[in-house]
């Protein structure tokens, strides 16, 4: 498969329809759809998890109500395979919590004229020295 | 060096730790009377708030500053800097008395604290909180009681929303600290602590005011007026 020249739209698009979804707690358990059941991996603050149901438990797990995002970067790569590869920097901030600065990749995989994120690691920006 | 600045005895830096919920952040907003500076410091996602103390043992005054560790809601994605535990001289491990959950996590904690901690005997006082809502209670005096047993840990029932013992309980992991550092020749590790963080403001501490409480164990029968004139020196 060739690359696809419209991964810098499609990563943006991506991210952006991602934490929309994410971040309203009505449309969130819709994250589902993005993930594929058995081929999807998560590596979320170091927990490794596979297939959107397991992805969907950590998720859902997550003990806050309201989540807001400020998007600094989104850079993107078109891979070999068809795929986008995308790596965001942003700051989030957790109903009344101090605002805490995170990274997340992605890698989407083409499926038949569309997407899916097959690859996506989480982490907050912290640090064990200050 | 800045050590002109110090005008304390003893800094003391007490990490609040237990699940999100379980009332952390309004335990120490309770207890600095709401009047914290609170200072957020991104890198370590570590936000804290200062108190001045005089701890009053054997009739000498020791000034005591005390930093108060909030995790600032990293424990949400359970991903807590180890510079939190490394530091820290004693904990304030909270959980929530109408979320059994947040109870049997605490066990957990512990784990993470001998892992992390400097020592792996910390000084840990087990504070049940939201003791307001008894309608609502989910965890037994029973429980509490075979857990605090098992881990020999001192426990109090508290209210971040009243200020039940809110002051009793960091005046309880006070007193345990400094009694730990009465044996500090025994105890290497705090002792390093202890004066690593006296020359090392590396913080710059907001001025303290007249925020300044006057503690006294041995007096603790005592009104703060009798604490007062027992303190003063003339």
């Amino acid at each position: 498969m060739a690359l696809n020249p419209q991964y810098e739209d499609i990563g943006k698009g991506f991210v952006q329809q991602y934490y929309a979804t994410f971040d309203d707690p009505n449309l969130r358990a819709n994250v589902a759809n993005f993930y594929s059941a058995t081929e999807s991996f998560m590596s979320f603050e170091g927990v490794q998890l596979q297939g959107a149901p397991k992805i969907m438990e950590k998720l859902s797990s997550l003990s806050f109500q309201k989540i807001s995002r400020v998007i600094t970067a989104v850079d993107s790569q078109p891979m070999f395979d068809g795929g986008v590869l995308i790596n965001v920097l942003g700051r989030l901030k957790c109903d009344e919590d101090p605002p805490h600065a995170f990274s997340q990749v992605f890698v989407l995989r083409p499926l038949g004229g569309t997407f899916f994120c097959a690859h996506d690691i989480f982490r907050l920006n912290i640090h064990d020295t200050a | 060096m800045a050590m002109a600045n110090i005008d304390y005895d003893f800094l003391m830096k007490f990490l609040a730790l237990g699940d999100s919920g379980v009332g952390k952040t309004s335990f120490l907003y309770q207890y600095t009377d709401g009047q914290f500076h609170s200072q957020f410091i991104s890198t370590v996602g570590i936000d804290f708030r200062e108190k001045r103390l005089i701890y009053t043992y054997r009739g000498r005054n020791h000034r005591i500053h005390l930093q108060l560790w909030d995790t600032a809601g990293q424990e949400r994605f359970r991903s807590l800097t180890t510079a939190f535990y490394r530091d820290a001289m004693g904990f304030l491990l909270i959980f929530d008395l109408t979320n059994e959950k947040s109870f049997l996590e605490i066990s957990n904690w512990l784990e993470q604290l001998r892992m992390h901690a400097y020592s792996e005997d910390p000084d840990v006082v087990l504070c049940g909180n939201k003791c307001d809502l008894e309608a609502v209670r989910a965890v037994s005096h029973e429980q509490v009681r075979a857990l605090s047993d098992r881990y020999s840990l001192p426990y109090i029932e508290t209210s971040a929303c009243t200020g039940f013992n809110i002051r009793q309980a960091v005046e309880m992991l006070v007193e345990r600290v400094m009694l730990r550092m009465e044996n500090v020749a025994t105890n290497s590790e705090l002792s390093r602590l202890m004066t690593q963080t006296r020359c090392m403001p590396n913080i710059n501490l907001p001025s303290s005011g007249g925020n300044t409480v006057r503690l006294g164990y041995r007096d603790m029968e005592l009104t703060e007026e009798q604490q007062r004139s027992r303190n003063c020196k003339c």
